[in-house]
């Protein structure tokens, strides 16, 4: 028997919903599969029927196909259900839809729970960059060392203006450092007061061309709710008229950030 | 975290690690001159002397980079190696900062 012929059935979930409806998204899915819905006690999940292995390929535009259907069968769920628990490109159920059915059962609490606390959230992703250069004329001011540096190198022997450049470039260094870090504190302060959850993304994202080469001093994900949209966009807004920093502000997107502790097992 | 090296040249890729880790002891040689310094312990011939001594090894440095066309391999894994640290730090300091925050499920 060979490895393809033992693959059993699969069921591909993309989200869980609220709700019992039943519904048909047509062969919308990822590799364009029929996409319906399964629901138990309440709560449902969008799913296609698959093999019981991961989606995998070489090549990248199919890859990237596959990951935008993914998205857009959850945009689509949230359309029809409102408020949805998404889950990542490639979750797979092997058997058929009962060990859905079952898994939604015996998950349903935490689901639920998890269903009720996003309800009418959705995510945004918060960066705010550095524009190189304004920061440092701040850097300078009102720091007594890296005066007196300055005026030390003046008139000292070419050893000398080698070492103290060294350490003039140090001074500043760590002045800019504690300076960006105090921002930074300040922003996320500011920013949590505003959202229901904050998730700290990596120091160094991924960014489109524009924003590429820029130092990132807040990556954040930001569990928001729709009441409270405008005033977090309020506040970047007055972030960005600084010349100091840039926002770049997305969403709303599906909370994918928020929902990794529901441990979908089989 | 894999330290990328060019792999479609691997002498200037291993000559590219080992002036990266001779620039990272420069660095300890010129903190090291820095607090020497800062002590008050040396005078200022030499201080002096000192600085030059490290500005000849640092132009050594930058010509060697020049001379074999490594100034990129040499950023690139001096990059790759800050990140590691900056890191290892980050978890050191903040181990909070890795902890999930926001909606649970127990």
């Amino acid at each position: 028997m060979t490895e393809d012929e033992i693959v059993g059935e699969g069921r591909y979930v993309y989200c869980m919903f609220d709700g019992d409806e039943k519904a048909d998204f047509g062969q919308m899915g990822v590799d364009n599969s029929l996409v319906y819905t399964i629901s138990c006690q309440g709560i449902g999940a969008v799913v296609h029927h698959c093999e019981a292995k991961p989606y995998t390929t070489k090549d990248d535009q199919k890859a990237k196909e596959w990951i935008l259907s993914h998205h857009f069968i959850i945009d689509c769920a949230t359309r029809s259900f409102g408020t949805v628990v998404p889950l990542t490109f490639d979750t797979i159920f092997r058997g058929d839809d009962e060990i859905v059915r079952n898994w939604l059962s015996k998950r349903h609490e935490p689901i639920k729970k998890l269903l009720t606390e996003l309800k009418d959230k959705d995510e945004y992703i918060v960066q705010i960059f550095l524009e190189e250069g304004v920061i440092d004329k701040e850097v300078e001011e009102g720091d007594d060392e890296i005066r007196r540096l300055k005026k030390r190198i003046e008139n000292v022997p070419k050893g000398m203006v080698y070492l103290l450049g060294k350490r003039l470039e140090q001074r500043q260094r760590d002045r800019k450092r504690l300076l960006i870090g105090a921002y930074s504190e300040k922003f996320i302060s500011q920013i949590k007061g505003l959202v229901e959850g904050v998730k700290i993304g990596k120091r160094n994202p991924e960014v489109p061309e524009k924003w590429k080469g820029k130092q990132v001093i807040v990556n954040l994900s930001c569990l928001t709710h729709k009441v409270d949209v405008k005033r977090l966009g309020d506040l970047l807004g007055e972030i960005n008229t600084k010349e100091e920093f840039v926002v770049r502000f997305t969403g709303p997107w599906s909370p994918y950030s928020f929902v990794d502790r529901l441990e979908v097992e089989n | 975290m894999p330290i990328k090296i060019d792999e479609d040249n691997l002498k200037k890729g291993l000559l590219g690690l080992v002036v990266t880790l001779v620039e990272i002891i420069e660095e300890v040689l010129e903190r090291e001159a820095m607090r020497r310094m800062e002590s008050g312990r040396l005078n200022e011939k030499e201080i002096d002397r000192l600085g030059r001594a490290l500005m000849e090894l640092n132009e050594a440095i930058e010509h060697i980079k020049e001379d074999n066309d490594i100034k990129d391999t040499v950023h690139s894994l001096r990059a790759d190696l800050d990140d590691v640290v900056e890191e290892a730090f980050d978890v050191l300091i903040n181990p909070q900062r890795w902890e999930k925050e926001g909606v649970r499920i127990d």
